[in-house]
């Protein structure tokens, strides 16, 4: 009798058990499938040929580039709607992003090589900014115009952009840059360091001149 | 044949079965902070590091203690150490709040290891990778005390890098 409460006791449990992991097991899969639905809508970065350079999926890709006001290092605004006509290269950076510092040359010597053609850069920083604090803000603005003048940047440098990620879709890795044909279209994104070929590349794209 | 065996084997098919339900429920085991740290280096939003702990610690109020923070870098990704090698990078910082009635009176940063983007192979950082870390010197005020300090970091992998962010270190401090 003692034997067969043991037992009755024992498959109770583990059908208890067993009955806990299921819906524990339903419960997680609803949760993976309701953040799956939620990502569908997020940029996606995917590995390209190589070690180096990263495509960014950005559903922006095929859409009017988002418009946008911003403050230059003069403290002058700065619209991207003022550049329509040109192919344009947005390139979200941050002075301490190193990956950053090592394209830096290679967009200051390609804007160099392109804007005869046409084509521009704008430097998006993403530095936090003191907008509360007016000596601190003075001095992130006198800190990133240095860093943009020791990596020879001879393109205009646009402050605030965390302003405007949310409409380029929340970007959140640098660098980051989106590449807009004359009409103000987004024909490329790249996310992380690439190549300078694959710069290259993009900005040829944006000209018209590439596939 | 004795009840022992029958017992034996009841008792062990309750604990396979409590193994298959704490492998299968999620939540049902304690999730160390490691592993709450996300698997792909590139995810956006991610949390590079983790407090690992100690979560509790006993010390002589108002007296200087040694306590070893333990901290975990998530793989693939690195953080500045707190010595950067340029001043444009932001070193890894720990703080606390002056009002939790526990003060930091030091904290020693391991030293960083040489860190180089492939693409710049003569450009060294100094970084920390894995587990890092931090011992600091905490004096308390006789009392409990739950103090929520922070470590700031700035996270990159190999290619990207990500915006200065800063995570919880709780630790319930007991000074007797």
């Amino acid at each position: 009798m003692k034997r067969n409460v043991i037992v009755i006791s024992v498959v109770v449990l583990i059908v208890g058990l067993l009955s806990l992991a299921g819906w524990a097991n339903w419960q997680n899969r609803r949760q993976v499938k309701a953040a799956l639905t939620a990502q569908q809508n997020q940029a996606v970065l995917v590995a390209d040929n190589g070690p180096s350079g990263m495509h960014l999926n950005s559903p922006l890709v095929g859409k009017a580039a988002p418009a946008f006001t911003l403050t230059n290092l003069k403290g002058e605004k700065v619209s991207l709607a003022s550049y329509k006509g040109k192919a344009v290269q947005l390139n979200f950076w941050a002075t301490w992003c190193a990956p950053c510092k090592i394209e830096t040359p290679w967009l200051v010597e390609l804007q160099k090589q392109y804007a005869p053609k046409g084509f521009e850069i704008l430097a998006v920083s993403f530095d936090d900014l003191d907008k509360d604090d007016k000596i601190l803000l003075a001095k992130e603005k006198t800190d990133i115009a240095a860093s943009a003048e020791k990596l020879g940047i001879t393109y205009p440098v646009l402050l605030d952009g965390d302003s405007i990620s949310k409409p380029y879709g929340d970007v959140d890795v640098f660098p980051t840059s989106f590449f807009l044909d004359r009409n103000g279209t987004i024909v490329a994104a790249s996310a992380g360091l690439t190549s300078k070929d694959e710069l290259e590349g993009n900005i040829r794209k944006a000209l018209g001149e590439g596939n | 044949m004795s009840r022992m065996p029958i017992v034996r084997v009841a008792v062990s098919r309750i604990a396979l079965s409590l193994a298959i339900a704490c492998a299968v429920i999620p939540g049902a085991h304690s999730q160390s902070a490691a592993s709450a740290i996300n698997d792909h280096p590139m995810k956006a939003k991610q949390v590079a590091v983790a407090y690992l702990f100690p979560e509790q610690i006993t010390v002589a109020a108002d007296k200087p203690t040694a306590v070893d923070l333990h901290f975990k870098v998530a793989d693939g990704l690195h953080v500045n150490s707190h010595t950067p090698h340029t001043e444009d990078l932001i070193p890894t910082t720990l703080k606390l709040p002056e009002t939790s009635g526990v003060r930091l009176a030091n904290a020693t940063f391991p030293p960083g290891t040489d860190f180089a983007f492939p693409a710049d192979p003569g450009e060294k950082l100094s970084v920390y990778t894995g587990e890092f870390i931090v011992h600091a010197e905490l004096v308390a005020s006789k009392g409990n005390h739950l103090v929520e300090a922070t470590l700031r970091y700035q996270a990159c992998d190999n290619q990207t890098c990500m915006p200065p962010h800063s995570i919880p270190v709780t630790i319930d401090v007991i000074a007797k």
